[in-house]
């Protein structure tokens, strides 16, 4: 099945790659795109206050020192989906304000930066002008000096200079494998003009960057409008000649908080792309809509139950995975998911390569985990001491109709183990702080991104870090953590990491749930785009960049 | 008269007060507070951050004076500051009130036009197939729920035909015919759905005026029929429909909130779910106080309006 | 008269007086008759449903209706046509509740407040007012958020919320009644005023509590079915027609029509049947209406 789609896939993109040859790209038009994230309003502006979505916001507008080079992507005949939430593997990275970088020594990083980058002209802000190491610093000392920043984030960076005008110097303290995420192309990295110190950063008007687009207009709860930066440095190679970006004239992210609504937008050509779509919807909308193109990929979250450690009975390891094997996962992934979804795919994600490590070939303890097995399940609550079963609360968030539609059935499968929840739908504030401040209840039903295969780990099963709902802590497994940081050698790190993914499997501080497939659809007059999502950390700023709207085909299908 | 004004308006006075602390209190005993929800950006959480901020955003004062400092800005004209965008909530309500105000505009004529005509046909045709059917079509569309109605319209059309009502708001003075198509559909909703109270009230108390002795000795004078109903029965009926009209006020920002959603309408409801969502207080308080006074001001005229109908409640 | 034909006496009074409705009023008696089919239901439900309230069956997920299911089947197997019974048994508790707390609070207040007036009415009219500054939905979301979602929630806090919103209406045809003519004589022969309360007021008003209450019923019904569109309702796997229709119904829209066709044409049929059997209600009861 895996391998026809793959096939399939392959055929679609040198169909892709032939009409993209075929045709002269044109200039101009209007791109609306739903993005995966249509339902959300931007949070904040300023990349000082650490918000996990700045760069979905302002990352066409803010660039980074790398991203994802394009050129390499499954659609121009690469290796690369680009979907993974924020995780670049090394050959795919591409300089984007950096032109290059080397290491001087163990511990020094040297980037040269472009000549050819031009920061945009903004009332109040700024007059247009060059790019300059000054600012690579100014901004690395803006969100490490904030107080919202993560501590420890960047206590691997000793120093930050410009050496002259287009180098910049990293000088750290000890080696972090994570480097090229944490202020290369990670969530907190968005480079922004020195000139932002005087003015208000949280206001959307001073939002300024050298990116492909300019914020032009923000209207709260219905759109982010980005026009056209001609100033913007990058091109595009196609047909044997370099395009200057971007193509459209105008980027609007639709903000449209129901579902109905955005597949009705997108049905009806308000959306030429909607990045994110349930497989439910699916059938009804290839059938209603059959010109819409379209890429399935696997959510960039996992979904499971949270089972608090420090609290009876979940301290034994025993009832926690008597929990695993009351829950029938290959039904949900057959039944309740339509069979869009992978029994396990989380905490690492089959996109990260070698880091992932499939079911298997995993020892049977943790296949065990994944089989539907009622009659072990009670013999194990027997052995913990509580075969009579227990009742305890499941918190979920009413923010995600997945979870709201999936938790009933959670239920009735804990239900026939003689094991009772009790459900507390909970709003996205009041949900998210009660894990924050750990006052969150036993069970806690919920999704936590990828992000990229060191930080899978370390934020959800490291003592004490705000994303670790289980409170799992394990002064080994810590230590592991910490060595994986300092070990330069990737081979190595695929060891340790797939060392530390069976040990977190296997203590089951969650009840794991399958992972479902999302889809991405596009009309097709969306020209020289496959369905990628992001060339960085939730930042799709350059894919945005290089497609353009076939106007004339638009037309013909009666959309104007 | 006079006197009855200014005594309606020093009474409102205290139900300003009163307003404004529940508001200010209420949203500050959710359990999710701002800063939870802004530290949760971060991977580890520490008492030391978490006091820098709360000063930065002044929380960290007792309630009561966060409360007085709140009211002395209002009293200067300053509304606070959104927590996340820092944009004044005085420039967010300018942005939404009145987008919100011409939906519920819209929707009050699509209401009244409907409820009035409605009621009074059916009060004089009272119990005929013609007062069934046009009592039912109001009152089936108060009993379908609007997020139903809403979704149909948006989803059958589309399938159909391919026609969804235009999803992207334009504001009026950039082009009145694109921000009127983005409304109208909403509009027609939200009006369609309110309309069956005020019906129903127009026409409970069309019959009771036309059993009334004044009205039967109108007929008696041989007056004619519509001249009767029109001077006599309809001033008398406009009490309650008034007082409700008034009513309706908060229902209409309530029936907002969710259609705002389904058909993006970037308004004040959209504003507010957003903001008790992500715990922007200013934003909150704001709006709650500026949606408080507003709808203050409607009952205040409602009660005027009493007192100009019907001369007795003057005393 | 004895003590035991009392009931019998009463009961055939409610049957002469939806006799006479059937008569002169057959779109209110036909609502009437859905209200009691609904009252049935809910009543019943343990009886009548075929099926458990959360049995799912994941091997007969999203079945159109059949013999063995005759509304089909829900995203986890669950029957439908059970669930639909357990959710009218959920609604005719929450809505009952809620306008009954509603109807007490508004006959009191609006009472109180409409016949003494005075510095009372004054002080009870400034809280009503700032009461009434918040939108419903908005305070809903703010309390539940609180308090978190829950049948004693929505009913307490809708119970208040409309009650208090109510009064004055109420304040407002007790004030017209006040100023009638037969109030001012009833006075000044000397009545007391429990009297007068009673058998001059209250009758007068009956006609816009009932009206007041068969609204209320409905409205709780589908002020439910909002909170549920915005996650907030009663949580699952509570059977309530509001997060049947807005849930699942609206998300499977497509792979089964019937998720969201059963709710939504219950949910309306009930709120609607409700409104015009009070609406009828309220022509006979009206003491005014009956010599005429």
């Amino acid at each position: 099945m895996a391998r026809r789609s793959l096939l399939l896939s392959v055929l679609v993109v040198l169909l892709i790659n032939h009409t993209a040859w075929a045709e002269e790209p044109q200039y101009g038009g209007n791109l609306n795109v739903g993005t995966v994230n249509v339902t959300l309003s931007p949070l904040s502006w300023d990349p000082a206050d650490w918000t996990w979505k700045s760069n979905h916001d302002t990352g066409v507008v803010r660039e980074q020192l790398i991203s994802g080079d394009l050129e390499k992507s499954v659609r121009k005949g690469g290796e690369y989906p680009f979907i993974a939430d924020a995780y670049l593997p090394t050959d795919s990275m591409r300089g984007e304000l950096a032109e290059s970088w080397g290491w001087e020594n163990d511990l020094t990083l040297v980037i040269k930066l472009r000549q050819n980058v031009m920061f945009t002209a903004k009332p109040g802000v700024m007059k247009a002008r060059h790019l300059v190491a000054d600012d690579i610093v100014y901004s690395y000392d803006l969100i490490n000096e904030s107080p919202k920043r993560i501590p420890t984030y960047f206590d691997h960076i000793k120093r930050v200079y410009a050496r002259d005008d287009h180098t910049v110097v990293f000088e750290l303290s000890e080696y972090n494998a994570e480097w090229a995420y944490r202020f290369g192309y990670g969530y907190y990295s968005a480079i922004s003009p020195r000139e932002m110190e005087k003015v208000d950063r949280k206001d959307w008007r001073t939002v300024t960057g050298s990116g492909p687009f300019v914020l032009e207009k923000y209207v709260q709860a219905n759109a982010h409008i980005y026009s056209k930066n001609d100033l913007y440095w990058d091109t595009e190679p196609l047909n044997g000649q370099q395009h200057r970006l971007p193509f459209v004239d105008k980027l609007i992210y639709r903000i449209i908080k129901d579902e109905a609504t955005y597949l009705t937008a997108l049905r009806t050509g308000q959306l030429d792309i909607l990045e994110a779509i349930r497989w439910i919807a699916v059938d009804h909308l290839k059938e209603s809509t059959p010109e819409l193109n379209w890429n399935r990929w696997l959510a960039t979250s996992g979904t499971f139950v949270s089972l608090r450690v420090d609290i009876k009975p979940f301290d034994d390891i025993r009832v926690r995975r008597a929990l695993n094997l009351a829950i029938n996962q290959q039904e949900i992934v057959d039944q309740f998911y339509g069979g869009h979804a992978e029994l396990m795919a989380y905490p690492q994600h089959p996109g990260f390569g070698d880091y992932f490590e499939p079911l298997s070939e995993m020892p049977g303890s943790i296949q065990e985990l994944f089989a539907y097995n009622p009659q072990k399940a009670r013999e194990l609550l027997d052995e913990a001491g509580v075969p009579e079963g227990f009742t305890f609360n499941m918190q979920v968030c009413s923010c995600s109709p997945s979870n709201m539609d999936l938790i009933p059935l959670l239920e009735s499968y804990l239900r026939k183990v003689g094991i009772n929840i009790v459900i507390q739908p909970m709003e996205y504030a009041s949900f998210l702080s009660a894990m924050t401040t750990r006052t969150h209840s036993a069970g806690y039903l919920m999704n936590s991104g990828h992000v990229n295969p060191i930080t899978t780990i370390r934020k959800s099963f490291v003592t004490k870090q705000t994303w670790n709902p289980s409170q799992f802590s394990d002064p080994a497994f810590d230590e592991q953590v910490r060595i994986l940081h300092l070990t330069r050698d990737e081979k190595e790190r695929v060891k340790i990491l797939r060392q530390l993914t069976r040990t977190i499997l296997e203590a089951s501080p969650y009840i794991w749930l399958p992972i479902p497939y999302v889809h991405t659809a596009w009309w097709p007059w969306v020209k020289n785009y496959g369905g990628e999502l992001r060339v960085g950390a939730v930042r799709p700023g350059p894919i945005y960049a290089r497609i353009w709207i076939d106007q004339q085909m638009k037309k013909k299908m009666g959309f104007d | 008269m006079h006197t009855f004004i200014i005594r309606r308006i020093l009474a409102l006075l205290p139900t300003l007060i009163f307003t404004s602390i529940i508001v200010f209190a209420s949203i500050r005993l959710i359990p999710g507070d701002v800063i939870d929800l802004m530290l949760a950006q971060n991977d580890i959480s520490t008492g030391n951050d978490r006091a820098v901020i709360e000063a930065a955003l002044g929380l960290d004062k007792p309630i009561y004076m966060q409360y007085f400092l709140w009211v002395g800005d209002i009293l200067q004209g300053d509304l606070g500051r959104s927590l996340w965008q820092n944009t004044p909530v005085t420039e967010q309500l300018a942005l939404t009130l009145p987008i919100t105000f011409e939906l519920g505009a819209l929707a009050l004529i699509v209401a009244l036009s409907v409820a009035i005509p409605i009621g009074i046909y059916s009060a004089m045709k009272q119990d005929t197939m013609g007062d069934y059917i046009a009592r039912s079509f109001s009152l089936l569309m108060l009993a379908i729920p609007s997020f139903w109605l809403g979704t149909l319209v948006m989803v059958f059309p589309s399938v159909w035909w391919r026609w969804a009502p235009p999803l992207q708001y334009t504001p009026f003075l950039e082009d009145p015919l694109a921000n009127l198509a983005h409304m109208f559909v909403p509009a027609v909703l939200l009006g369609l759905s309110l309309s069956a109270v005020t019906m129903r009230m127009t026409r409970t108390m069309m019959l009771e005026v036309l059993r009334q002795d004044y009205i039967r000795t109108a007929r008696a004078k041989g007056l004619q029929e519509n001249i009767v109903v029109l001077r006599h029965a309809l001033r008398n009926c406009m009490i309650p429909v008034v007082t409700l009209i008034g009513l309706q006020a908060p229902l209409l920002i309530g029936g907002a909130v969710i259609l705002e959603q389904i058909f993006v309408v970037p308004g004040m409801g959209s504003l507010l779910l957003e903001a008790v969502f992500q715990r922007d207080y200013p934003v909150v308080t704001g709006v709650f106080l500026v949606v408080g006074v507003a709808i203050l001001l409607i009952n205040l005229v409602v009660d005027l309006t009493y007192g100009f109908l019907d001369p007795k409640v003057r005393h | 008269m004895s003590e035991m034909s009392a009931p019998y006496q009463q009961k055939s009074r409610f049957m002469a007086f939806h006799q006479r409705m059937a008569k002169s009023k057959p779109l209110g008696a036909f609502g009437g008759a859905v209200f009691a089919l609904f009252l049935i239901c809910g009543v019943f439900a343990d009886l009548l449903a075929p099926y458990g309230l959360n049995e799912t069956n994941m091997l007969e997920r999203l079945q159109s209706p059949s013999f063995l299911h005759i509304l089909g089947t829900d995203h986890l197997g669950r029957d439908v046509f059970s669930r639909i019974l357990f959710g009218a048994q959920l609604s005719v508790i929450v809505g009952f509740m809620a306008a009954g707390l509603a109807t007490v609070i508004s006959i009191v207040l609006g009472v109180v407040t409409g016949y003494f007036g005075g510095r009372t009415d004054m002080l009870i009219q400034r809280f009503v007012d700032a009461w009434m500054t918040f939108p419903d939905l908005v305070l809903l979301i703010v309390v539940i958020s609180i308090v978190g979602p829950g049948v004693t929630q929505i009913v307490v806090i809708l119970g208040c919320l409309y009650g208090i919103a109510g009064s004055r209406i109420i304040r407002g045809s007790v004030i017209g009644i006040r100023e009638n003519m037969y109030t001012h004589a009833a006075q000044s022969m000397g009545a007391r005023t429990i009297h007068i309360l009673w058998f001059h007021i209250l009758p007068n008003v009956m006609p816009i509590v009932i009206v007041l209450f068969t609204t209320r019923v409905g409205a709780v019904i589908l002020a439910e079915a909002g909170l549920s569109f915005l996650g907030l309702g009663v949580p699952p796997p509570a059977p309530t027609w509001g997060s049947m229709l807005s849930g699942t119904g609206r998300t499977y829209m497509y792979l089964g029509p019937w998720l969201a066709l059963a709710p939504g044409i219950c949910l309306t049929m009930v709120v609607y049947a409700i409104n015009v059997y009070g609406d009828a209600l309220r022509d006979l009861l009206d003491p005014r209406m009956r010599g005429s």
